[in-house]
């Protein structure tokens, strides 16, 4: 790999049995792979409630704007490009392309939130679906609402990363593995969305109802 | 270390104290934060022993008034978690925090201030769930007839003092907003969500440093058993957490923010908190008595002067049974009307951990098996663990019988089992570890006599109290049940004594632990004739563990350093063990080159803070002083992080 | 750390055709969306769009968070902690009925 992901590598590695990954790039891992657990609960409460009938409506799954969604999974989707390429360019030293692409990614992942803020407020408001108003909506609301936390998270990370190279006149080798982290973070939480767009809006949306 | 660290400034001057209350509170020694989970554990374990020994005041008589209703609901509630949540997990983490470092050959654990962020993180979570007492409001349980005995009477209601009622498990609705209206279950809830927190970061800690901080030539195999079950609950905490933190988010959502999960009268299905909640409580089992199996695979060779019996069946069996673990929840819901394909299912599931585990008490009947017993204390309590364990593993299997489950299910019954295996098979395992790492941890020795004093007692007050629970289960005694039949009142008695054997036993421990700290013989090097590499440096342990990191040439590294065989297999000790021993302790006093530590640290302690600040405003969100707790906490711990981040590591040298 | 260097990692070229990849199987998955809303196409909607979910989720992981070029550990870790997941919440759907019931 790169001559900046060498240097982030533990100086004492040489005296243990190692996997050759660094440890914080594994604790990384460990953490994602264990979220598949948390996404996955959230996901099945959805599932679970979105085939059942409730005396109060509506459920999310009869109002869907399923072509604004299609327009914000894809804008969360092109994230993962700039993301990667902001970890592209900073593999290769050039540091005005590094902040550009996270910068990029910042604000297609606040695009997605803003997006998520609408289409709230347009359930709520428009359509009297709230948190209260049967279990598949509060199932709807806390499983979005937990990712659109993740993706607030993800933007802070990419944006003190920003700061940090604009301030320090870039990012420097030690830095190069806390880019990789991030990005790694981001890509999961891209992932996630892309079985909760299939999941729970393309498959669970009632016929006709966008 | 590298450019940029040196260049860091930092918010505040570092701490600099090596011993005294501050070096505490701002070590990152694996170590020290080790002996913090221990006596923050036993402290808890007093309590809810304490808890326990009200509940068998209460139940000697069958219409005692010694509590009412809801403080009775109360305290079997809180004695569970606080036994499982606060003092089993944290007690095994001691251990594993320990020794993961010294048995596998490493300075400290992969992230030592992640370690001392999960331990400040756990402490402030048990406090958090006990400070319930002070907010919530004990109040009558809905559903209640009056004038029938057992009911609450409502004069009983206070402004304060409730502890949470739902049971551990809290099912739902019950522990719902409508049912359980007092604060206390949402103490319960956010207490063990910041718990989970505290889990979490120590199981990804362990995993990594199991992964990468091994010594050179320590592979896969050649890692002691008690090290494969810290690596094996990591694992089990790191994908069940998450599983329990939604469940708890679920009913903090239901409670506070008027979410319908678990509403059966707005379409709520209470099921679903059953399974999300057995799908985690499960593997929860196997995270409590997993380490003390570890323990006791470590014990029990060293007091048969024999290597462990079939160690890699152990190793895999253990690895096995949390497998398996994960598959197995619905027997508990055997009784709550799940299809009749999904119980045959899981009652086929549920048999088959058997098998891993009579793997493992096989081995370790086949390690002590022609072996020279030394009948030291630790051993007693590894035979103790065998024993008892056995027996609450048996009574176990009975449950993976659908039919005989259903007769089981909320009775005494399912009591005696699990304290069986978390008593009989967690406990004894823990403390005969406790007996067995003293010298390694304090450099005396623990009085032999005292210890098995300690043990007999127990032995015998744990078969008193918990053996009869069994027959009183059979007899239709109900669990939870603040009033029972007069005629199951003789069994309850001797039940009732038996947990105050417990009690003087664990006394007798305290008074041991207390002047074997002080006054006790001094251990000096490898006491126990041990075999893993945790004896070959000095007791008690240096600040920096190894002087020189070690190289592993097999299983069981210090053993062969010292002994040999000859032709018939008999170890042999070799004639230069002694003198090896003497350099040993030389050089693990005096490192032939300085060692650097990482130092220590503010941030943990300052960003833990923020988590229970957090969860009092989501408690009373309500109020402006509930929002500005929520700002203050989340401002702490970001104040930590940016802390933290510019914080190097090491000190540049 | 040597066996990275066999396999050298996407250009930025590649990783912009990769996006324009998963762009494309968004597409599709919007098309197929509307198409079950004119002609019910039944389970065959359902098997279609987890497929491309599935192909898009492992592209990302493949490429993107660069899976392919780590170590095997990490690998392992990942599809272990997905595999879990899946199957254990999909037997808790299976025991609500809910697989079978939904379209």
């Amino acid at each position: 790999m790169t001559a900046a992901a060498h240097e982030a590598q533990s100086p004492h590695q040489d005296l243990h049995e190692s996997t050759g990954v660094e440890n914080r790039k594994l604790a990384m891992w460990a953490f994602l792979s264990s979220e598949f657990l948390f996404f996955g609960a959230l996901i099945t409460n959805y599932l679970l409630y979105s085939g059942r009938d409730f005396a109060t409506g509506p459920k999310p799954s009869e109002i869907y704007d399923i072509p604004f969604t299609s327009v914000s999974s894809f804008v969360l989707l092109m994230s993962s490009l700039t993301m990667v390429l902001a970890h592209n360019a900073l593999s290769r030293g050039d540091q005005g392309a590094t902040r550009t692409w996270l910068l990029a990614t910042a604000m297609l992942g606040s695009v997605f939130l803003a997006g998520q803020v609408f289409e709230f407020t347009e359930f709520i408001t428009l359509e009297n679906m709230t948190l209260a108003t049967n279990p598949s909506a509060s199932a709807f609301y806390v499983l979005t609402g937990f990712h659109g936390t993740h993706v607030a998270i993800g933007v802070i990370m990419l944006l003190s990363l920003f700061g940090l190279s604009k301030r320090m006149g870039g990012l420097t080798n030690r830095q190069f593995l806390n880019l990789e982290l991030v990005g790694l973070y981001w890509h999961f939480v891209d992932i996630i969305w892309i079985v909760i767009f299939t999941v729970v809006y393309l498959l669970t949306a009632v016929p006709g109802a966008s | 270390m590298t450019t940029a660290a040196e260049k860091a400034t930092t918010i505040f001057r570092r701490p600099r104290a090596e011993t005294g209350f501050w070096s505490w509170i701002t070590t990152v020694d694996h170590k020290r934060i080790g002996i913090l989970y221990g006596y923050t554990a036993f402290i808890f374990f007093v309590i809810g022993g304490a808890e326990a020994l009200l509940l068998r005041i209460h139940l000697a008589s069958a219409e005692s008034n010694v509590l009412s209703a809801a403080d009775y609901n109360g305290l079997f509630t809180t004695h569970g978690l606080t036994m499982i949540f606060l003092v089993v997990m944290p007690m095994s983490a001691a251990f594993m925090n320990y020794l993961l470092p010294l048995m596998i050959g490493a300075r400290d654990v992969a992230f030592p201030r992640l370690n001392a962020l999960s331990y400040w993180i756990f402490l402030f979570g048990g406090i958090f769930l006990y400070s319930g007492l002070l907010f919530s409001a004990v109040a009558a349980p809905l559903g209640v007839v009056p004038g029938i005995p057992g009911n609450l009477d409502p004069s009983d209601a206070r402004s304060f003092g409730a502890l949470p009622d739902g049971g551990w498990f809290m099912y739902q609705p019950n522990a719902g907003q409508e049912f359980s209206p007092s604060l206390a279950i949402d103490f319960a809830a956010l207490g063990l969500q910041i718990l989970g927190i505290a889990s979490l970061i120590s199981a990804v800690n362990f995993i990594v440093t199991f992964f990468n901080l091994r010594a050179k030539g320590m592979r896969l195999l050649r890692v002691p058993v008690f090290i494969w079950m810290t690596v094996v609950v990591a694992f089990l905490l790191l994908f069940s957490l998450p599983i329990i933190a939604i469940a708890l988010f679920m009913v903090t959502f239901d409670r506070q923010f008027g979410t319908l999960f678990f509403d059966a009268t707005a379409g709520g299905d209470p099921i679903l908190w059953q399974h999300l909640f057995w799908l985690f409580g499960h593997p929860e089992v196997y995270i409590l008595i997993l380490p003390a199996m570890g323990i006791v695979s470590e014990i029990i060779p060293v007091f048969s002067r024999k290597p462990l019996f079939g160690y890699a069946a152990v190793v895999f069996a253990g690895a096995g049974i949390a497998f398996l673990g994960f598959g197995v929840w619905a027997h508990h819901m055997f009784s709550s009307g799940i299809t009749t394909v999904a119980q045959v299912g899981f009652g086929l599931t549920t048999m088959t951990i058997a098998i891993p585990t009579g793997v493992k008490i096989f081995n370790w009947m086949g390690t002590m098996w022609l072996g020279r017993l030394q009948l030291k204390t630790p051993m007693w309590f590894a035979i103790g663990f065998l024993t008892m364990f056995t027996i609450g593993g048996l009574s176990g299997v009975t449950h993976a019988v659908v039919p005989s489950d259903w007769q089981q299910t909320d009775t005494y019954y399912i009591v005696a089992h699990f304290h069986y295996v978390l008593f009989g098979g967690a406990i004894f395992g823990l403390f005969g570890g406790l007996y067995y790492w003293f010298p390694k941890i304090s450099g005396r020795m623990m009085n032999d006599r005292l210890g098995k004093v300690h043990f007999w007692l127990w032995l015998l007050g744990f078969n008193m109290t918990f053996a009869p629970m069994h027959w009183l289960g059979l007899q239709g005694m109900i669990r939870r049940t603040w009033r029972y039949d007069p005629s199951l009142e003789a069994w309850n008695r001797i039940v009732s004594v038996g947990a105050f054997i417990i009690a003087i036993g664990l006394l007798v421990f305290i008074y041991n632990f207390r002047t074997s700290k002080r006054r006790g013989e001094i251990a000096g090097m490898d006491p126990w004739d041990a075999r893993t590499l945790e004896w070959s440096i000095p007791n008690p342990t240096p600040a920096f563990n190894f002087a020189e990191v070690p190289i592993v040439h097999g299983l069981d590294e210090f053993w062969h350093q010292k002994y040999t065989e000859d032709k018939t297999g008999r170890p042999i000790r070799k004639p230069e063990a002694d003198e090896q021993i003497t350099r040993l302790e030389e050089i693990g006093l005096n490192p032939p080159e300085p060692v650097h530590l990482p130092n220590p640290s503010y941030f943990p302690v300052v960003m833990a803070m923020g988590l229970p600040l957090i969860a009092y405003g989501i408690i009373f969100h309500r109020s402006i002083a509930g929002k500005a707790l929520i700002v203050l906490g989340v401002v702490i711990a970001l104040a930590a992080l940016i802390g933290w981040g510019s914080e190097p590591l090491e000190e540049a040298h | 750390m040597a066996d990275e260097h066999d396999v050298a990692h996407p250009t930025p070229a590649q990783y912009v055709k990769i996006a324009i990849g998963l762009a494309v199987l968004t597409a599709i998955e919007v098309g197929l969306f509307y198409l079950n809303d004119a002609v019910q196409l039944g389970w065959i909607n359902t098997a279609a769009l987890l497929t491309l979910a599935f192909l898009k989720f492992a592209i990302v992981v493949g490429w993107y968070m660069h899976i392919r070029y780590e170590k095997a550990a990490v690998s392992r870790f990942f599809t272990f902690g997905f595999a879990l997941a899946f199957s254990l919440y999909a037997v808790v759907l299976i025991s609500f009925g809910v697989l079978a019931a939904n379209r």
